[in-house]
């Protein structure tokens, strides 16, 4: 029972990083329509800024974490003006496979600038974790959990509580009639990149210290955070943070129980057979017909 | 991007002709001979081989994306089926490379396809995902069953075939096989087959409604990409002797997909100057590679500067410069034949307590509408009174909540939308839905050759000259070789028509075929009504204009909130006061 | 005193020419009616106004300015508010939340906004129940009262009304219009597309009559009701040749 429990608990740890990547998607979907391939990118600049500052120049953490979602909120105003901006009026084949192209940019500009070699990221604090009976809970995993609740709070209070909320909200349902009422749309998108950038860079600093930091790290996450999403119900912004616990649940058991060198594969497996059969998700409403 | 558009139109006019077979055959054989005798130092020849194995995976891109419009981010996978089928059969089982070839392509033909099936209920960002799945699995499949697949280490010496062996014979080998692939998927675009994904592509409705079978036609067109992934795939392996499943990644994918953008992904020539420009330019500026990803950073950025700035590539940029329309061969004018079926059931079109509900929207609420063998018959209503909805059932675009449809006293209900074209139901749309990167003539043999046309023969020949009848029966022969967005909104409007006449019809169903047409636009439409209603087609037509309504139709039925309000003769229901009252409001 | 006024404007959607050279003007304080059938051109008069579709040549001049060419967000700010064909409610948000948007043309505190919103429904006492539901699961009638009263909390100076009968029931219809005349008391100007010319013509102060894309008619409401052409621009010249 023990072991479940810890994996339970490591699940949802690594749940947790999905569920704000899936979040950041989310986002940028129900306001743009795009389905952004250079999410998990975020996070990996993320993690690289953070190496710098806290790493290399040897700054405080906190002044180093704020410096870090400093870099990605201008990451993501450029991504909007220059990767979704110039191609909005498009069909959505040109955007994905622009941000697929933005993807690949990153990553690369990331390990031209850097180098191949995997960093470490020191964790938040430096104790090691607390022993609760016979689970292990490590101390980043605690804080990745926390993170994360405090962030849905802050999300849920923000959309729901404030007026600017409800703009977005409106925005991202029916971008003319928010205009008709006098709502400034550029800026409601450009708001919505620059908080899903922002939100995808905390995903990364807070996975960081679990695992390596590396130009690979933000395509894994991403396409796992899709998974995540469709599991959810693509476009339900609770369906991603549902689908995002869901997956890293099913993979830390997949890996204890079933194989660990095949744990990448159940994302994707999970994936298509959701696509195949349930392609709505857990809570999203059915698929459009693609009349 | 833009509706890819049809690159073939400016050589066409060239290659359609044998001097253009024959020139090409020549260019091919030279290449072929080239690649066997002169002397190359192994660098040179590897890169020509991987030039070479690439071109054909990135003609199957092409073929799905370029031709039929749907998204794969998965051919480094399917190459690297063909490549592993390549390495594993000849080193661990012995089997002859051909063999294993032709085996790799089988298999990468079936995932294609299962791939494919996916497309039944998904599309755009969904298909995406799948496709980055199946990669994904794939590679970690290829790392982790080392039992199967050798794992990270990879296969080596594979064994080329004995005639083959040397680099330079095997190289040939590899430029004829380009040689031939690029001539099929060139020669597919017009086929049937090509044209039916070129339909899919540019209006999957509009494909639906002429009788094509979309769903079928995509899986095919993703087996077709997948083959071709394939066959490269194992010529690659052939080629380089090693094989490992870091070759064969998303970002390799990526690759593929970024030389077939740049190089115009409508067509083969477009693929191969893609694919040598990305890997011929890098060489010559070796030192990108030097720093790691700063190759692939410059890929990432020229991605989306392609997509952004040059979206039909470069083929696509040089063949737009030089477009010119196709020159359609004078022909004797041969009229047009209509004959509808007739198989004395009492009505051409009968619909029995027709309801479609949308959750709580009763759109359409319990309509029964009889329409008469022969002559025009009109369904009329208010804004919102449910009219499209009621053509959309019936041409089966949605599927009703309740009630049944009959065409010519077939039961053609539980039919999708082209097997209800082929039953003999032909339509026009309000948004015109013409195929916008082709050919007037084109749009309008894609109408004729819907399966069961007993009017058209199924050569090709038979088929443009019935397309061209009724081109001249709408009015537009002279210009059957123009593209379509060339013409006026009338225009358009006309070839639509004609597009469904050449399917021969049981019944013609227009929906607001005078929206935005001027008076003599309508007045030349009027005509052209009276003239299909003459042969004894019969039409359902739903418009706004009255004035065109009252003068071509016999019998009329008036909607308001979704249901029947009058019914029967033109000149009683225009009279009716219920009816003056649901245009005008209620007292 | 034109409140807003209309110079041979030419509208296109791609090669289609929606409006062509239509001239109309609505004076300060009135309630003006656009009538015509489906297709006439009517909501294309309203998108363009309201900046969504630039006319191509022509001339709006709205309190002395003119406007063409600005975009949505600066004419709701200017005083213009529209109520869309089909009263577009946003799909996840409340009646409350949908009524207090209405108010994004301005720079009111979130207090203030929520305690005209709460005036609104004095106006619309039928749907005070529902401030917490979410918008689409009211009746059509109930949405309409909803998207009425979101436009009139941008507190306009002109309020442009499209269809705002479409799909609803006689019952309700009379309803909405009771409020467009309630609406002008209050010193609002309105102008209002609508398909049903009887119950427009029954609130107007002044009507005009498009068809396909041109100004067929234009006149007090009493002489546009009872002229024939305008039953024709609606069922065509068959009424005479029936007759004849």
């Amino acid at each position: 029972m023990g072991s479940v429990l810890q994996l339970l608990f490591t699940g949802l740890g690594i749940g947790a990083v999905y569920a704000l990547v899936a979040l950041g998607f989310v986002l940028i979907f129900r306001a743009t329509n795009v389905v952004n391939f250079a999410q998990g990118e975020f996070s990996m600049v993320a993690a690289y800024l953070m190496v710098v500052f806290a790493v290399d120049l040897g700054w405080p953490y906190w002044l180093s974490f704020l410096l870090s979602l400093g870099g990605m909120a201008v990451l993501g105003a450029i991504f909007n003006l220059g990767v979704y901006y110039p191609l909005r009026n498009r069909t959505f084949l040109p955007v994905i496979i622009s941000t697929i192209g933005a993807s690949i940019f990153l990553a690369n500009t990331v390990l031209a600038l850097y180098g191949p070699q995997p960093q470490v990221l020191p964790g938040w604090f430096d104790t090691p974790g607390i022993q609760l009976g016979q689970v292990y809970l490590d101390s980043q995993y605690l804080i990745i959990i926390a993170v994360t609740v405090l962030l849905v709070a802050f999300q849920y209070w923000f959309f729901e509580h404030t007026l600017l909320g409800k703009k977005l909200q409106a925005t991202s349902q029916d971008k003319e009639m928010a205009a008709l009422l006098g709502i400034p749309v550029a800026t409601m998108i450009m708001i919505t990149f620059v908080y899903s950038a922002v939100l995808g860079g905390i995903a990364g600093i807070l996975v960081a210290p679990v695992l390596f930091v590396s130009i690979q790290m933000g395509s894994t996450i991403a396409l796992k955070a899709f998974a995540a999403t469709i599991i959810g119900g693509f476009g339900d912004v609770a369906g991603a943070i549902v689908g995002g616990l869901a997956l890293g649940i099913i993979e830390t058991f997949g890996a204890a129980y079933i194989s660990v060198p095949f744990k990448d594969a159940f994302a994707f497996l999970v994936l298509i057979l959701f696509l195949a059969f349930r392609p709505q998700g857990l809570f999203g409403e059915r698929v459009a017909e693609k009349a | 991007m833009s509706v890819a558009r049809d690159t073939r139109s400016a050589a066409s006019s060239l290659s359609r002709t044998a001097a253009g077979h024959a020139l090409y055959a020549i260019l091919a054989v030279a290449a072929v001979i080239g690649a066997a005798t002169v002397r190359t130092d192994g660098y040179i020849a590897n890169i020509l081989m991987q030039a070479a194995t690439y071109a054909i995976a990135v003609f199957g891109l092409s073929v799905v994306l370029g031709l039929c419009g749907q998204i794969n981010l998965a051919q480094a996978a399917f190459f690297a089926l063909g490549a592993y089928a390549v390495a594993l059969g000849t080193v661990d089982y012995d089997i002859p490379f051909f063999v294993c070839l032709i085996a790799g392509m089988a298999i990468a033909f079936t995932s294609g396809g299962l791939l494919g099936l996916s497309t039944l209920r998904l599309g755009g960002h969904y298909l995406a995902m799948v496709t980055i799945s199946f990669q994904q699995i794939l590679t970690v499949v290829l790392i982790n069953a080392i039992q199967l697949t050798h794992g990270p280490d990879g296969v080596g010496s594979i064994k080329r075939p004995d005639l083959f062996a040397s680099s330079q014979a095997y190289l040939a080998l590899a430029v004829a096989v380009l040689a031939v692939a690029g001539y099929l998927v060139w020669w597919l675009a017009d086929t049937r087959l090509g044209r039916a994904m070129r339909a899919v592509r540019d209006n999957e409705i509009a494909a639906s409604a002429a009788g094509i079978d979309v769903y079928r036609t995509k899986v095919l067109a993703f087996a077709i990409c997948a083959m071709l992934g394939g066959l490269g795939g194992g010529l690659f392996a052939g080629g380089f002797t090693y094989v490992s499943p870091d070759q064969f990644a998303f970002s390799d994918s990526i690759v593929l997909l970024t030389m077939a953008l740049l190089g115009g992904i409508a067509s083969p020539v477009g693929s191969a100057i893609g694919t040598g420009l990305l890997i011929l330019i890098p060489e010559w500026l070796r030192f990108l590679k030097s720093v790691p990803g700063l190759y692939l950073a410059i890929y990432g950025l020229a991605v989306i500067l392609i997509v952004v700035f040059m979206s039909d590539g470069i083929w696509g940029f040089i063949a737009n410069i030089f477009r010119r329309s196709t020159v359609v061969a004078p022909s004797p004018k041969r009229p047009l034949v209509l004959r509808p079926a007739d198989s004395r059931a009492p009505a051409a079109l009968q619909v029995q307590g027709l309801a479609k509900h949308f959750g709580g929207l009763k759109a359409v609420d319990g309509v029964d509408l009889t329409v008469r063998r022969g002559g025009v018959h009109a369904l009329i209503g208010p804004n919102g009174s449910g009219k499209t909805t009621m053509l959309n059932v019936i041409s089966g675009l949605y599927r009703p909540t309740a009630g049944r449809i009959f065409v010519d006293g077939v039961d053609v209900t539980a039919l999708s939308a082209h097997r209800r074209t082929i039953a003999g139901l032909g339509r026009t749309f309000q948004n015109i839905r013409l195929f916008r990167s082709m050919t007037a003539l084109e749009n309008v043999v894609i109408g004729a050759e819907r399966e069961g046309n007993t009017e058209a023969a199924s050569d090709h020949a038979a088929l443009e000259e019935r397309a061209q009848s009724a081109l001249d029966f709408v009015g537009l022969g002279e210009r059957s070789g123009d593209l379509v967005r060339s013409f006026s909104y009338g225009h358009q409007r006309l070839i639509e028509i004609a597009r469904a006449l050449a399917g021969n019809p049981t019944v013609l169903l227009l929906d607001e075929p005078a929206a935005g047409l001027n008076s003599s636009e309508k007045k030349h439409l009027h005509d052209l009504l009276d003239r299909i209603a003459a042969q004894g087609l019969t039409i359902l037509i739903i418009d706004h204009d009255m004035t065109l309504v009252a003068g071509v139709a016999q019998h009329l039925t008036v909607l308001n909130f979704g249901r029947r309000i009058a019914d029967g003769d033109t000149v009683e229901v225009l009279r009716h006061p219920d009816v003056a009252a649901a245009y005008l409001g209620a007292e | 005193m034109s409140l807003i006024e209309i110079t041979d404007l030419n509208v296109r959607y791609g090669e289609i020419e929606a409006l062509r050279g239509v001239s109309l003007r609505v004076d300060e304080g009135q309630v003006v009616t656009l009538l015509g059938s489906n297709g006439a051109g009517k909501s294309t008069t309203l998108r363009a106004i309201s900046g969504l579709n630039r006319p191509h040549s022509g001339s709006i001049v709205f309190e002395g300015k003119p406007i063409v060419g600005l975009g949505p967000e600066a004419i709701a700010r200017l005083g213009i508010a529209q109520v869309p064909e089909g009263r577009r409610l946003f799909p996840g948000l409340t009646v409350l939340e949908n009524i207090m948007l209405g108010a994004s043309n301005g720079k009111a505190s979130s207090a203030a906004i929520r305690r005209e919103a709460d005036r609104m429904f004095e106006l619309f006492p039928d749907i005070r129940p529902f401030a917490n539901a979410l918008g689409w699961t009211l009746s059509g009638g109930q949405q309409q009262m909803v998207a009425v009263a979101r436009g009139l909390m941008a507190k306009p100076r002109l309020l442009l009304l499209d269809e705002p009968s479409l799909g609803l029931a006689p019952v309700i219809v009379q309803a909405v219009f009771r409020i467009i005349q309630e609406i002008r008391k209050r010193g609002t100007t309105v102008l209002l597309v609508e398909q049903n010319a009887r119950m427009a013509l029954k609130v107007a102060d002044w009507g005009y009559v498009l068809e396909t894309g041109r100004l067929a008619l234009g006149g007090a409401p009493e002489t546009l009701w009872g002229d024939a052409r305008v039953r024709d621009a609606y069922l065509g010249g068959s009424q005479a040749k029936a007759s004849a």
